[in-house]
């Protein structure tokens, strides 16, 4: 009786692939993408197990490259800066893109609200590569807008984009400009869809705007709060690859250099393959649980994942 | 609103600064400070030279084209693909589920995927750009819940009336999720616009670059040499006697127009709850 259920199962998946047939032809280009230029280049990851040869097979080198790394001091400081810089954006940062979308939902006149809105929304579609020229002009010792405001206060010039102590803070300023409007575009739908009778019952009790923010607010975002704060945890490996090469400089290279700088400048600058891979490979495994988890952590707490 | 008011200056002067002193005429521009919102001695010189300029407007078309054939290729890929998974009873629909998703959780290592582009002879290439970012799983993801909501009482009408899949993709499933459409076109037309990094690793050839690596070469890294040119530069011409800093300034307002044209779409399909959300008070 199982054996004829079983077949009478198989027996339907293959009337509903004979039926689908057309349907797998459409998706087979986006498989073979996948196949070709993210599954293939997973499995070449292999390369940190040999030695990298262009014209020859490649040969075994076994954890040669793994030990090179964790005794390489340099490693310590990239993992350290590395951890740094995601520490200043996503947990520093984060509580100001909360704020934001709380004074955006303060804002009574709803031209300015748009405004505010039009124009903080924008620089997260700006490119790094744009996003480091403004800042770097801004910045600028001779002419930038920071330096004439500190001038005006007789305070000294300073040179920020070479300065060691002030470089980490220049990222976690310069993502939260890209990001604050955007970023809190979250916490704000979460906001604006509270039902208008809560704050008209709170109203009607006679509570102001800081008790509405507090019993009525702030309570409806912990589960947007809590989602992020635990997706960004995810990506805690990352820190901003894209950002990081844009802002940093010879001078700053020591506190800023973090795992994907390292991979891009060992395997594409000083084309040591196998070196490269190996830190490709711990970033990429360690990364896939820091999200795996992050994901359970978040569909439990939450019921919402990363995907 | 003071405190908001702030943040949005922090984000529009700079923007304003640079364009003031792009449009200021050479002697003008080198003396503007960088609180200075209105351009002094109009003069359009900075501009007659980017859009004149053999290097910086052959990248310029190049983006063009990786932009409009890579947006295009991500959209057909997507669109069918989120198509196909939304399909009801797809068999292996789970398999191929978790495949995407785990191709999207493990990032290859940039040499492994290097090696490969190489494999292919895709190296200098500007398909290699285009390829290896041809879906993102995420701009999936979001698709598919686009046409999870159409009702399957549509479908099953089109069947009834002998609709193939293609006809049902783009006669009934594009046309009634326009505004997923539109958002996914929009941000994948902002990456393509924006890229640089895998540009800059694989078109080798500087005929083939692309304007962001360009902009990044003159304003980020500060090589004017291969802009101005060493010839002019040591003949000590008009194109050496411009002030630089507006030079870049006139650069980085021509890679910001495209995105500041696409802009109005995406706060009029993706940004659309949020802008409208005010009007309960």
């Amino acid at each position: 009786m199982k054996l004829l259920k079983q077949k009478l199962i198989t027996l339907q998946m293959k009337k509903q692939l004979k039926k689908d047939w057309m349907l797998y032809l459409i998706l087979a280009p986006t498989l073979a993408y996948f196949i070709i230029f993210r599954l293939w280049p997973i499995l070449g990851m292999r390369l940190a197990f040999y030695n990298y040869k262009a014209r020859s097979p490649w040969t075994f080198a076994g954890l040669k490259y793994f030990t090179m790394i964790v005794k390489s001091p340099a490693f310590s400081d990239i993992v350290k800066n590395t951890l740094m810089i995601s520490f200043m954006k996503f947990i520093i940062l984060f509580p100001f893109f909360v704020l934001f979308a709380i004074l955006l939902n303060e804002l009574r006149v709803s031209g300015f609200r748009k405004y505010v809105q039009v124009i903080s929304y924008m620089p997260h579609f700006l490119s790094w590569v744009v996003i480091a020229g403004i800042w770097i002009a801004a910045l600028s010792v001779t002419n930038g807008s920071v330096n004439q405001i500190l001038n005006i206060f007789n305070l000294p010039s300073i040179d920020f984009m070479t300065d060691k102590t002030k470089i980490r803070w220049i990222l976690m300023l310069s993502e939260a400009w890209r990001s604050i409007g955007w970023d809190s575009i979250f916490y704000y739908t979460a906001i604006i869809g509270i039902s208008p009778s809560l704050f008209e019952a709170a109203e009607i009790d006679g509570a102001n705007r800081i008790n509405i923010i507090k019993h009525i607010i702030l309570p409806a975002l912990i589960t947007p709060i809590m989602t992020m704060f635990i997706l960004n945890l995810g990506f805690f490996l990352n820190a901003g690859f894209d950002q990081v090469l844009n802002f940093s400089n010879d001078a700053v290279l020591s506190v800023v250099d973090i795992l994907d700088t390292y991979i891009y400048r060992v395997g594409i600058q000083n084309a040591q393959y196998s070196l490269s891979t190996a830190v490709s490979l711990i970033k990429g495994v360690v990364g896939v649980f820091l999200v795996l988890g992050t994901h359970l952590i978040s569909k439990k707490v939450t019921g919402k994942g990363v995907w | 609103m003071v405190v908001l008011g702030a943040i949005t200056l922090t984000m529009i002067v700079p923007l304003l600064n640079i364009l003031a002193r792009s449009l200021s005429g050479p002697e003008a521009s080198a003396t503007m400070g960088g609180l200075e919102i209105l351009p002094k001695d109009f003069d359009l010189i900075n501009y007659k030279i980017v859009l004149n300029h053999p290097k910086l407007m052959r990248a310029f078309w190049n983006s063009v084209f990786v932009t409009v054939v890579g947006t295009l290729i991500n959209i057909l890929l997507t669109t069918s693909a989120a198509y196909v998974l939304t399909r009801p009873n797809l068999v292996f629909k789970k398999a191929i589920m978790i495949f995407l998703i785990f191709m999207m959780l493990f990032e290859p290592g940039l040499v492994p995927e290097y090696l490969v582009v190489t494999k292919l002879g895709l190296m200098g290439s500007k398909w290699s750009v285009i390829l290896v970012s041809a879906v993102n799983v995420y701009y999936l993801v979001i698709m598919m819940r686009y046409f999870e909501e159409i009702p399957e009482s549509i479908f099953e009408a089109a069947t009834l009336d002998g609709a193939g899949h293609l006809r049902m993709m783009f006669s009934i499933v594009f046309p009634l999720s326009k505004a997923g459409m539109a958002t996914i076109t929009m941000f994948y037309a902002v990456l393509r616009w924006n890229e640089y990094f895998k540009a800059s690793i694989y078109l080798i050839k500087a005929n083939d670059t692309l304007f962001q690596v360009v902009l990044r070469q003159f304003v980020v890294l500060g090589d004017t040499t291969s802009i101005v040119g060493q010839q002019n530069l040591f003949n000590y011409n008009d194109l050496a006697r411009i002030d630089y800093t507006a030079l870049k300034g006139a650069t980085i307002i021509v890679a910001i127009i495209p995105i500041l044209l696409l802009y109005p779409i995406v706060l009029k399909y993706y940004a659309k709850d949020a802008m409208d959300g005010g009007v309960k008070e």
